[in-house]
């Protein structure tokens, strides 16, 4: 047992090991998308709001670019595809994003409650904390691209993988939504300010959907900046799936076969940059829980 | 009673004098003080013995946090506090208050010295200590989303409270903090002082052996404060210690077994509340005087006399000049006017109050209305926070001194007795 110095000729000696807390691991993750999922379901506007607001794209979009999507995809070679088939993996990614945005808007909303530093005074694991907020996120956005999906099923889109695809589609979009919580969760414990997440939100929206293959076939133009952005990966993911063909815009590969060679490499490339922000607002997140005295 | 490191001079790790060296000080000049102080001899003796001690909630040597910006919001605290007892931690805004109750609630790395909590080492043993301490921060922080019954039930999982248990540790907290009835309602309609009791509780669903409380009441309204007071006092009473920060004197005053007053980060007094009063700001002796009694001697002797000094005769001002006198109440006494007599503050009302009345009857001076009060606990932080704890090495540290100024008073007394 050490017996570190305290004062001159007296010690205070080492503390014992603590009592068992009666936490776990899954334990804290669940009681955490408990009380997340109680949240949502207690005030559900802004995830109806995230609903509709897909739908409303869905339609809006097909009624003000199908004139001229239509003429676009016939010159990309997608003659036999109609718009509202081509424009769902767009309306998907955002709602997507726009609901893992919700993510940041939460997390600063515990730190001006003092939720955040009441969670990290207990004695739950701050990953686990992290996860079960994680987990209840993306249950609402699996919802919300269900919803999307099953309107734009609604209004003639077709889905060339069928059910299976359907379900594929909704797992693809979980990486993509893990991505921009983790930025937004970046964004929000920066700026702590959930004005900021939402003009962030917008910002990042609006420019990545429209610098990607999203809205109509990728040009020339824009296809350097598409390659560096994240959103490129999974409208093509999704598409291949829409579609059952390989559609990859920016990566040529031919390793998997069909849908796979699209599919393979954008899932891969979204999960890379999952670990490399997740990473990011994990240890964001560690550094503000923290106890330094920063 | 003595204290043999005091007695020694103990002294801090900086190699200053220990501030419970000056209190065991005037210990001995008062023996009531020396029967309240006892716990502050306990502080001392942290510093002298250190060691985990099963008997102390909070064990803290020598603390000192520095933030990054280079701010020094703590410097040298040392802290004993025993099981059960109910804590108080004044001091002004910025004092440093609320960073060592958020190192002592592991929010806070300690930049240097020891901190032991519940007998576990805030840093070493981190989730020991969130284990078993309630932390109750400045600000509300309940989920308002959520049903008070939500809330405690997140709670109890936060700190891993059986499933068995729950249901029944939830109404008994429901109950406890009187929110029963609206149990089943999100905690964003409630008041205040509701929102307040809820997040009491919710520190409380696991039971700790030590719950600390930053600023609990701050904004509520009298009833609603009052509410929380009794609820803190009952856990007090279950045998919970309580550590309190607060700015509200009273409720220190109401509350507390022992404070610490903190001022720029060290401590610059401890003790009970009354020692604290007796210590830094005397008791106030007031007294209400009427009219000169016609049998004044020097009345009734010499009516030029009365015509050329009328305001000799005035009795406030003769009640004044006495009490100003150094036989009366020694250098050390403050003497105002009121609109009706005087108003002393010193360390002797109690002692010389009588003699002081007997005084002004000889003088012919009629006593209309005579009271001792301790002074406000208001008082005494106004006058620590505002850097002006008075020397009080200076006023009741030897023994000798009290022995001259007993010495001095005797003649005054023999006249009075004659």
């Amino acid at each position: 047992m050490s017996t570190p110095e305290v004062d001159s000729g007296s010690t205070i000696e080492s503390s014992p090991a603590g009592p068992p807390t009666g936490n776990s691991f899954l334990g804290d993750v669940r009681v955490n998308f408990t009380r997340w999922n109680r949240k949502a379901i207690r005030n559900p506007t802004a995830f109806l709001l995230e609903i509709v607001i897909g739908l409303f794209s869905l339609v809006l979009f097909a009624a003000v670019f199908g004139d001229v999507g239509e003429f676009a995809l016939a010159e990309a070679g997608y003659g036999d595809v109609g718009y509202v088939t081509f424009l769902l993996p767009a309306v998907l990614m955002q709602a997507t994003i726009g609901s893992s945005f919700n993510s940041g808007i939460g997390l600063v909303g515990d730190l001006d409650s003092g939720m955040f530093e009441k969670t990290t005074a207990s004695p739950m694991s701050w990953t686990a904390v992290f996860a079960g907020k994680a987990a209840s996120e993306l249950l609402r956005i699996a919802l919300q691209v269900g919803a999307v999906l099953a309107l734009a099923v609604a209004m003639g889109a077709t889905i060339e993988t069928g059910l299976p695809g359907a379900a594929a589609i909704v797992l693809v979009c979980l990486p993509v939504g893990v991505l921009f919580m983790a930025i937004s969760n970046v964004v929000g414990l920066l700026a702590r300010d959930d004005e900021v997440l939402n003009a962030a939100t917008m910002l990042f929206m609006f420019s990545l959907l429209f610098l990607s293959p999203a809205f109509v076939p990728l040009s020339d133009d824009i296809e350097l900046l598409a390659t560096v952005n994240p959103v490129t990966y999974g409208v093509d993911a999704v598409r291949a799936l829409v579609l059952d063909a390989d559609v990859a815009t920016v990566l040529d590969v031919t390793a998997f076969g069909s849908v796979w060679n699209t599919l393979v490499p954008a899932v891969a490339v979204l999960v890379a940059l999952d670990l490399v922000f997740g990473a990011l607002a994990v240890w964001l997140l560690g550094r503000a829980s923290s106890a330094n005295a920063d | 009673m003595t204290d043999t490191s005091s007695r020694t001079g103990a002294t801090d790790s900086t190699g200053g004098t220990d501030p419970t060296t000056r209190t065991d000080t005037a210990d001995r000049t008062d023996a009531t003080t020396r029967i309240e102080d006892t716990a502050d001899r306990t502080d001392a003796a942290t510093r002298a013995d250190g060691g985990a001690d099963p008997e102390r909630s909070v064990a803290v040597a020598d603390l000192e946090l520095t933030y990054s910006d280079g701010t020094e919001a703590v410097e040298g605290v040392s802290l004993a506090i025993p099981r059960g007892e109910f804590f108080g931690f004044l001091g002004p805004n910025g004092a440093g208050k609320t960073t060592t109750i958020k190192v002592l609630a592991t929010l806070l790395n300690p930049t240097d010295g020891t901190v032991q909590v519940n007998g576990y080492d805030v840093t070493e043993r981190r989730t020991a200590v969130r284990a078993t301490v309630g932390y109750m921060a400045q600000e509300t922080a309940i989920d308002e989303e959520l049903t008070a019954r939500e809330n405690l039930d997140f709670a109890c999982a936060a700190y891993g409270v059986p499933s068995a248990e729950r249901d029944d540790r939830i109404d008994e907290l429901l109950d406890l903090v009187d929110l029963s009835d609206v149990a089943d309602r999100p905690a964003g309609g409630f008041s205040g002082g509701m929102k307040k009791r809820l997040d009491a509780a919710t520190a409380l669903v696991h039971e700790p052996q030590l719950v600390f409380l930053d600023e609990p009441t701050t904004g509520l309204d009298p009833k609603a404060r009052n509410r929380l007071w009794d609820y803190f006092r009952r856990i007090n009473d279950d045998g919970t210690t309580v550590f309190l920060t607060t700015q509200y004197l009273e409720e220190a005053d109401a509350l507390c077994d022992r404070l610490a007053v903190i001022r720029d980060g060290e401590i610059v007094e401890r003790g009970s509340p009354a020692a604290l009063k007796r210590r830094i700001g005397g008791e106030i002796l007031e007294v209400d005087v009427g009219d000169t009694e016609a049998t004044s001697d020097a009345a009734v002797a010499d009516p030029a006399a009365d015509a050329a000094g009328a305001d000799e005769r005035d009795p406030i001002v003769t009640a004044a000049d006495i009490a100003r006198s150094p036989e009366q109440f020694g250098d050390d006494a403050t003497v105002e006017t009121t609109d009706d007599g005087v108003r002393v503050t010193t360390r002797r009302a109690s002692e010389r109050g009588t003699d002081f009345v007997v005084a002004l009857r000889q003088a012919g001076v009629t006593v209309e209305r005579f009271d001792v009060e301790e002074p406000s606990l208001d008082d005494v932080f106004l006058a620590i926070a505002d850097g002006e704890t008075p020397d009080l090495d200076a006023a009741d540290g030897d023994p000798a001194d009290d022995e001259q100024r007993d010495d001095q008073r005797d003649p005054v007394e023999s006249e009075v007795t004659v």
